[in-house]
Formats: structure tokens, sequence, C-alpha cells
């Protein structure tokens, strides 16, 4: 079942964001965002510099992830998101990332992506009572966007985590549906 | 009465058979160290961190069969020693790094640094646990100090020692605390112990914090 709801663009018209899985022709869309060096001081990995790689990336690790969707704005992915749920005694938690192309940042679409989760993760994920994101402490508008969702700031993890072969500093957020 | 003391009121008597009068400064110090030894805590046993042998096991089970001290544990107390055997066995005896909290050599607790999975080795978490009997004297605090020191010298590229406590374990907080750790946050709803889903407290010790 395809998640939608609508924000309000630049021009003030109105566009429908919605999640839905990927397929592996949506390689040409991914490849928007995989291989823009504004995107990538973001996250994990380094500038794609062609297709064939994202393709493989693709197949090996987008696809096979239990819960990954494309973050699509009138029906075209644009972005992605994903909820990667802990193991044995952590099984409670889930940890939330996304990823959504630059010339769509500022617009409010990744902050409603973010609430389409919301509204759909606990009830897919049974025993699922904590969605929390780790945010570098520079990344000022992925802090906006968890903080506009309804996320808390739960405090800030000194050297916690390794970015782009850095030591970092990583602000924890938090969503707990009994109390958020 | 203790020789501070004993020499106070020597000094006065002394003063008074012979017509001087007290030195008021000799007085004020003599009565100040009185007041010091009536008033010091116990002081906190010397400890001493080793490797674990099976020979401990019975040690072992001081601390590990008891529900007081597993209450905030994910397991249940042990209540035969041929299963902490076992455990001593395969999970201790392997573990990257795992010391026998002993007074004169007989251990009372144990603290293990666990480094995260992955490529975070930056990064390492610290657990304990001490017979209930040895509560309360500074023991564990000096365990954590020691672990401390160990870690960063033994464990290469660490920057970060980590430590959760439950909420509802205010002495277990006040442990990391006085060993050095800062609180961090709390994490809500982060693991699950016992059938509960419990709110734990983060805390850190970073190399660059180590005196």
């Amino acid at each position: 079942m395809d998640e939608q709801t609508t924000v309000i663009n630049r021009s003030r018209q109105p566009l429908t964001v919605t999640l839905r899985e990927f397929e592996l022709t949506d390689v040409d869309d991914y490849f928007v965002w995989a291989s823009d060096d504004r995107v990538s001081p973001w996250w994990r990995w380094d500038t794609f510099t062609n297709k064939e790689d994202v393709l493989t990336f693709m197949e090996e690790t987008v696809l096979p992830h239990p819960w990954m969707r494309a973050i699509c704005l009138d029906g075209r992915p644009v972005g992605a998101i994903s909820v990667t749920r802990r193991t044995a005694e952590h099984q409670c938690r889930a940890e939330l990332g996304y990823v959504i192309a630059s010339q769509y940042w500022g617009r409010g679409i990744t902050t409603e992506a973010v609430k389409l989760v919301l509204g759909t993760i606990f009830g897919d994920m049974e025993g699922l009572e904590r969605l929390e994101a780790l945010v570098l402490v520079q990344n000022v508008g992925s802090q906006k966007v968890l903080e506009k969702a309804g996320f808390t700031k739960e405090g800030i993890l000194k050297k916690y985590l390794i970015h782009k072969g850095k030591i970092s500093d990583m602000v924890m957020y938090s969503f707990i549906p009994s109390e958020n | 009465m203790n020789d501070d003391l004993r020499t106070l009121v020597s000094y006065i008597i002394y003063c008074y058979s012979h017509n001087h009068r007290p030195n008021q400064f000799i007085i004020y110090q003599l009565s100040e160290m009185n007041h010091d030894e009536k008033h010091q805590k116990p002081k906190t046993p010397t400890i001493t961190l080793r490797k674990f042998t099976l020979s401990d096991v019975d040690a072992f089970m001081s601390w590990a069969a008891d529900p007081r001290v597993t209450r905030f544990q994910r397991r249940d107390p042990y209540s035969d020693p041929a299963d902490a055997l076992a455990y001593i066995t395969t999970h201790i005896l392997p573990h990257p790094w795992y010391r026998a909290i002993c007074i004169d050599n007989t251990p009372v607790g144990s603290i293990s640094v666990k480094p995260a999975p992955g490529e975070d080795r930056h990064r390492a978490s610290i657990g304990y646990r001490l017979a209930y009997d040895y509560w309360g004297k500074g023991i564990a605090t000096e365990a954590l100090k020691l672990t401390i020191k160990a870690a960063f010298e033994e464990l290469d590229h660490l920057e970060r020692l980590e430590a959760i406590a439950d909420v509802d374990n205010p002495a277990s907080q006040r442990v990391l605390e006085k060993a050095g750790f800062k609180e961090e946050g709390i994490l809500r709803k982060y693991v699950r112990l016992k059938g509960e889903t419990r709110d734990m407290v983060m805390f850190s010790f970073l190399l660059s914090d180590a005196v």
C-alpha cells in the first residue's frame, strides 16, 4: 500500500509525497542523488560516478534491505528512507535514515516522508517501541526535519561514530509513540 | 582515644600544671586532627583486577547467584555452579577484556570492556557487577578508575568508553559519575530487560577527558 500526503512547493502548487518499494528500474532516479556531491558529505557513501555501480548498490544493499522505501514526488523517486531494526534485547528500537536529492532540499518533503514512516512503521514492526535517528552535529537541516516531524532530542553522543574516516559527535533523536 | 586527642589532653594538662597559657594555634591544630579522624569515611579496601580462572567459580556465584545483583542484568540469577562454569568457559575466558575485581586476590565482582561491533573500534562499552556485601564502599568506583586507565592503554584506537545505567538504578549512576563519566542523556525505551522495555542513562568517558 502506498502512503501519501500533500506538500506545498515554492510555486504554491500542491505536490504529493508517497512512499513505495524500490525496483531496479529506479536506477536512473537513484543515480541523481547518489552522484550528487552536495549529498554525499552527509551520508556514508562516497559520490557514485557511474550507473553500473549504483545498480550493483541497489542489488546488494537497497533491494535486500528489510525496510527501505523510495520517497516519491508526484510518483517519481527523489530520495530514499529506511528503518533498520536492532537485534536481541535491543529489538524494541530501530534506526531511521534518509537521503533526498539536493534540488528538493528545504521544501518539507523529507519531513513529510518521515511523518509517513511514523504513521506506518509501528504497525509494520511488531514490538517496536522506539524509532531513533543519529545526526551529525553539523547537519542542522536534518535536525530540523526530525524536530518538525515530532522527534525529541535526547542528547549529544560524543565521538560516537566514524563518518568519512573522522570520529564524529552525533545528536540522538527518538520518537516514542506512547510519549511523543 | 587516638594519638592526637591524647596529645591534645596531655598538652592542656601540661600548660595548666605549669601555669602556661595554652597556645591557641596548637589547640586548634590538634582538635582539627581529632575531628578529621572521627569523621573520615572508612577507606576503600585495596582492589586489584586480574583475569578469571575456572577455580573462581565459587567466588563468581557470590554475585551471579544473587537476585539483588542480577536485578538490572538481562540474565536471571544462577542456581547451578555448572552453568556458571560454562559461562566462565564460553563467555568470560575468550572475552577481549574481562576482569575479576579482587580484594586480597579473591574476586568480589567483575568488570568488562566490550568494543563496539563493526568498524567502530574507537568505542567500547563497560559493564560491571559486584557482590552485594561489597556495595557502598567505593569498590566499583575504584574498579572503574583502574579499568578506564587500562582500557585506554591496552585497546588500540580507543577514544570513547560508554556505559548505560537503568533510570531506576541511581547507585550505578553515582558510581559512574564518581569515576569521571559524563551523563549525555536519557535514551527512552532503549533496551528490553526481563520482559520490560527500559529507559537508560547514557554516560561516556573520552580519551580526551583522561588526566
